[in-house]
């Protein structure tokens, strides 16, 4: 496919964009135990939901910013009281629109500059739109039901799968006390996707879910939720686009992944945040016995970005796979890496991770493998590549590894460089003008990435970073 | 720990420091304001990760390890005529110009709580002198601490287009009460176009606590060395930095390290590139038994004005027992694309196959082991240009390697 095929002239009015604001329903700015009250209440919550968030909210009052970490993103800015934490379009239905069709026409026109409607066309599987902090649109093929498969809202959820919920939600995997936007988004997460897939079930297509921001002075505090039973297989995508606003804005997601026994879950994700956005995620997977996690994430966007997908890889054999792309322009510093604990025997990862900073932004990749004593016979490698455009930008690398265990193979290894003047003249003399001839060498850095993509991902987030070096999304 | 009787650190004991050494009165003040500053100080940084601290510096009890006014050495300080190799308290009576200009030029005394420590107590140390032109081999300093505590200070001021290789040794007598404390501050000034090869073996005995930190700055055209073995002390906080800060300026940093049973050792190697087409290479290679943990930091530092960057770092660490830990972080700092920086760090056992070729061959186990090991090491080796401390750092890991079960 030529890149002409792929041009949209349109693509700028697609990103940069804001729609009127319209809203059911506001909480006051702030948080007090009176806000987690009333979101509680207002989504018909269970008791131990409630006392969970307010749990959660006194965990958050308690602990302290993380401002100890070397070199890292400036979060004095982040000033929660200035955020509305829930906001539910406007819509008759609770839970979502059956049809593309239901969708009150603003929404859809929010999702065609985005692209979602070619997605689902194209993908022909479930699409969970997040507007604001609801999830707004669900398609679920019956297929998957009779197959046992759940895919839907997380407020759902609670109240449809109660019992597997509470369970899982917060408790095994990540805790409100693993670190204080974690706390937060416990006290008052909204929205999100919980996906289950039964034993001995393979979803082979993609399961996707798009978020978006679009209301100035929020948060977007979504929680994912990822069951897959043993020898099951799932490949979850999420994307998110935001426009640009002059309010600030502050994301801070939660993602909880297990994967048992025999069982691969592929996570992606292709970010986009308008640059006044903080997002400040927490992310993880647990592993059981030959298990495989992946997680494939394009981060673009944001003013700052602390996000580390962390693998806990709990069962012998089990397998983990990181492939991050992260995109640092103008004023932005984007902090992300990756987790690994390796905490039993004959386990393996990979972290394949690489970088752009162009115009003065900061790409830092800030990464710990861990190997815990008796985890014999694990195997890591790491990899990152950075790539820089001007002296003006900043390229940091910072991995971190705790070996404890003898019987091991360990290794990391980064390179930080310039595009070579040669791979251009050679581009150059063969035709291309040299804004071209810089793009081709990116797309083909960045192919790692763009290949674990389907080809609609693919194609935005090379269409994305285009603009970027073209430095026309503002 | 049996408490004792002794000095306490305080302005009277500084003082007293000062004078006996004669010191002239710009310098006493530099170690009374370094003993001002130790309320605020931190420690040095030491990496943290989720929940834990590589290296507890903080735990370590100063007032109980030091013994500021009993310090007591044998110090053997050679060198060839045409240079001055001259006994801390002999440089402040004949280069008193020199020591105003370059003390504390480099390393700043007040750069955290341990510098500033050894730069109110140092009571010993070494001057070295090499005029312009000149050409100077085998200057040797040999420590041997006698004492609970001593604090040791080296400067060396290269002129323009010297050269010199500097050979540095710290071992312990026979033992004393409780736990010892050994503090190093090496300041290395090499001048347009000059070589300064710096070589350190420390072999402390075990019960000794150890700082050590040499800084270079290193100008145009000027070259910078540093080898640095360690295999002694009980606990070593160890860095060796490079600043590149004229225009093709170069550094090595060679590091070696061999702990056993509960040894640990925290060694960085830092190089800030400062200037155009400036050059490093860092290469450490350790081995850990028994017990024994590693923590290893590297940095590659490239500023905004340093057009034309060659920055390389490689570190490998051999783990021969399971009870042992190996940390690393090797971290790249750049800010300016016009770079070619790479680093890597590994950690592994002894191979299996290797082990299985050379047994397959008639070699008992153990000398396998063992010859494989000294091979480990032939990188780094090779890399010692100092033919008397690669033979000595030889013979240390062959004893080490004996001395296994």
């Amino acid at each position: 496919m030529s890149s002409e095929d792929l041009q949209d002239t349109d693509t700028e009015a697609r990103f940069e964009f804001k729609k009127e604001e319209s809203s059911a329903f506001k909480t006051e700015k702030g948080l007090t135990e009176e806000t987690i009250r009333v979101i509680s209440d207002d989504k018909d919550e269970p008791e131990w939901m409630l006392e969970r968030r307010l749990r959660a909210l006194e965990q958050f009052q308690q602990m302290p910013m993380p401002t100890d970490w070397p070199g890292q993103p400036d979060l004095s800015e982040v000033d929660i009281d200035e955020i509305v934490p829930y906001i539910r379009p406007d819509i008759e239905t609770r839970g979502g629109a059956e049809n593309w069709e239901d969708l009150p026409e603003e929404i859809q026109d929010t999702f065609d500059k985005l692209g979602i409607p070619e997605a689902e066309k194209n993908a022909l599987s479930g699409v969970g739109a997040q507007y604001e902090s609801e999830i707004v649109y669900q398609n679920m093929q019956e297929q998957w039901e009779e197959k046992g498969v759940i895919f839907c809202d997380m407020d759902k959820a609670v109240q449809e799968h109660e019992e597997l919920v509470r369970e899982y939600f917060m408790t095994k995997c990540v805790p409100p006390s693993d670190n204080k936007f974690a706390a937060l988004h416990g006290a008052i997460w909204s929205g999100g996707s919980f996906v289950y897939i039964p034993e001995d079930t393979t979803v082979n297509m993609p399961v996707q879910a798009y978020f978006r921001m679009n209301s100035e002075g929020m948060g977007q505090f979504e929680h994912t939720l990822i069951i897959a039973e043993e020898n099951s297989e799932v490949h979850y995508i999420e994307g998110c686009s935001a426009p640009k606003y002059s309010a600030f804005n502050l994301h801070s997601g939660g993602v909880e992944v297990f994967v048992k026994e025999g069982a691969h879950v592929q996570y992606s994700t292709v970010q986009n945040w308008s640059k006044n956005t903080y997002n400040l995620n927490t992310k993880r997977a647990i592993v059981e016995k030959d298990g495989t996690m992946e997680w494939v994430s394009g981060s673009m966007g944001s003013k700052a970005t602390m996000l580390y997908p962390c693998t806990i890889l709990k069962g012998p054999g089990a397998t983990d796979n990181h492939i991050t792309i992260a995109f640092a322009g103008e004023g932005q510093n984007i902090d992300t890496g990756a987790k690994v604990y390796h905490n039993a025997p004959n386990t393996k990862s990979t972290i394949e991770s690489k970088s752009i900073s162009k115009d003065g932004g900061r790409t830092n990749y800030r990464g710990l493998v861990h190997i815990a004593d008796g985890a014999e016979n694990s195997s890591t490698a790491v990899e990152c590549d950075a790539l820089m455009f001007d002296n003006e930008s900043t390229s940091d690398t910072m991995p971190y590894m705790e070996i404890e265990e003898s019987k091991v193979d360990v290794a990391h290894e980064a390179t930080v460089g310039k595009i070579g003047d040669e791979d251009v003249f050679y581009l150059q003399s063969r035709g291309l003008d040299d804004d071209d001839a810089k793009q081709m060498i990116v797309a083909g850095f960045i192919e790692p990435i763009t290949e674990e993509l389907p080809i609609e991902y693919a194609v935005e987030l090379n269409r994305l970073i285009e603009l970027e070096m073209e430095g026309s999304l503002g | 720990m049996s408490t004792q009787v002794h000095a306490s650190i305080d302005e009277a004991t500084v003082r007293q420091i000062s004078e006996e050494l004669g010191e002239p009165e710009w310098l006493l003040e530099t170690r009374l304001d370094a003993l001002e500053a130790l309320d605020e100080l931190a420690f040095p940084d030491v990496i943290q990760t989720p929940g834990r601290k590589w290296t507890n510096l903080e735990d370590l009890d100063y007032e109980e390890l030091v013994d500021p006014l009993d310090a007591t050495e044998e110090k053997d300080q050679v060198g060839p005529e045409e240079i001055d190799v001259l006994p801390f308290a002999e440089a402040v009576e004949e280069h008193g110009d020199l020591l105003e200009e370059y003390f504390g030029s480099v390393v700043d005394p007040e750069k955290n709580y341990l510098t500033a420590l050894s730069t109110a107590l140092f009571t010993t140390g070494t001057v070295i002198h090499v005029p312009e032109g000149v050409d100077a081999e085998d200057v040797k300093i040999r420590t041997t601490m006698t004492s609970r505590s001593l604090f040791n200070y080296t400067l060396v001021v290269a002129e323009e287009s010297s050269s010199v290789t500097i050979l540095e040794r710290q071992e312990t007598a026979e033992d004393v009460d409780g736990d010892r404390y050994y503090s190093g501050i090496t300041e290395v000034i090499a001048a347009e176009n000059s070589y300064v090869q710096y070589g350190d073996l420390q072999d402390l005995d075990e019960t000794t606590y150890t700082y050590s930190l040499r800084e270079a700055d290193v100008d145009t055209y000027a070259t910078t060395s540093w080898i640095e073995c360690n295999v002694g002390s009980k606990l070593t906080k160890s860095s060796v930095e490079s600043h590149l800060n004229g225009d093709s300026a170069e550094t090595k940093i060679v590091g070696a390290f061999y702990g056993h049973n509960d040894q640990h050792f925290d060694v960085s190697a830092r190089v800030w590139h400062n200037a155009e087409h400036t050059t490093a290479d860092l290469v450490t290679r350790g081995v850990i038994d028994d017990k024994a943990r590693s923590v290893y930091e590297g940095v590659q530092d490239v500023g905004r004005e340093a057009w034309d960057t060659n920055s390389y770092q490689r570190e490998n660490t051999l783990m021969l027992s399971d009870e042992s830990e190996a940390d690393a972080s090797p971290k790249l700092i750049i800010n300016n694309h016009d770079t070619e920086a790479s680093h890597s760090a590994t950690v592994g056992q002894v191979s299996e196959e290797d082990m299985f070729y050379m047994t397959s061959r008639a070699l008992p186990e153990r000398t396998a082991r063992n010859m494989l090991v000294e091979g480990f090491y032939v990188p780094v080796f090779e890399e010692i240009e100092v033919e008397e401390l690669r033979e000595d750092l030889k013979g240390r890991i062959h004893d080490r390697l004996q001395a296994r079960e």
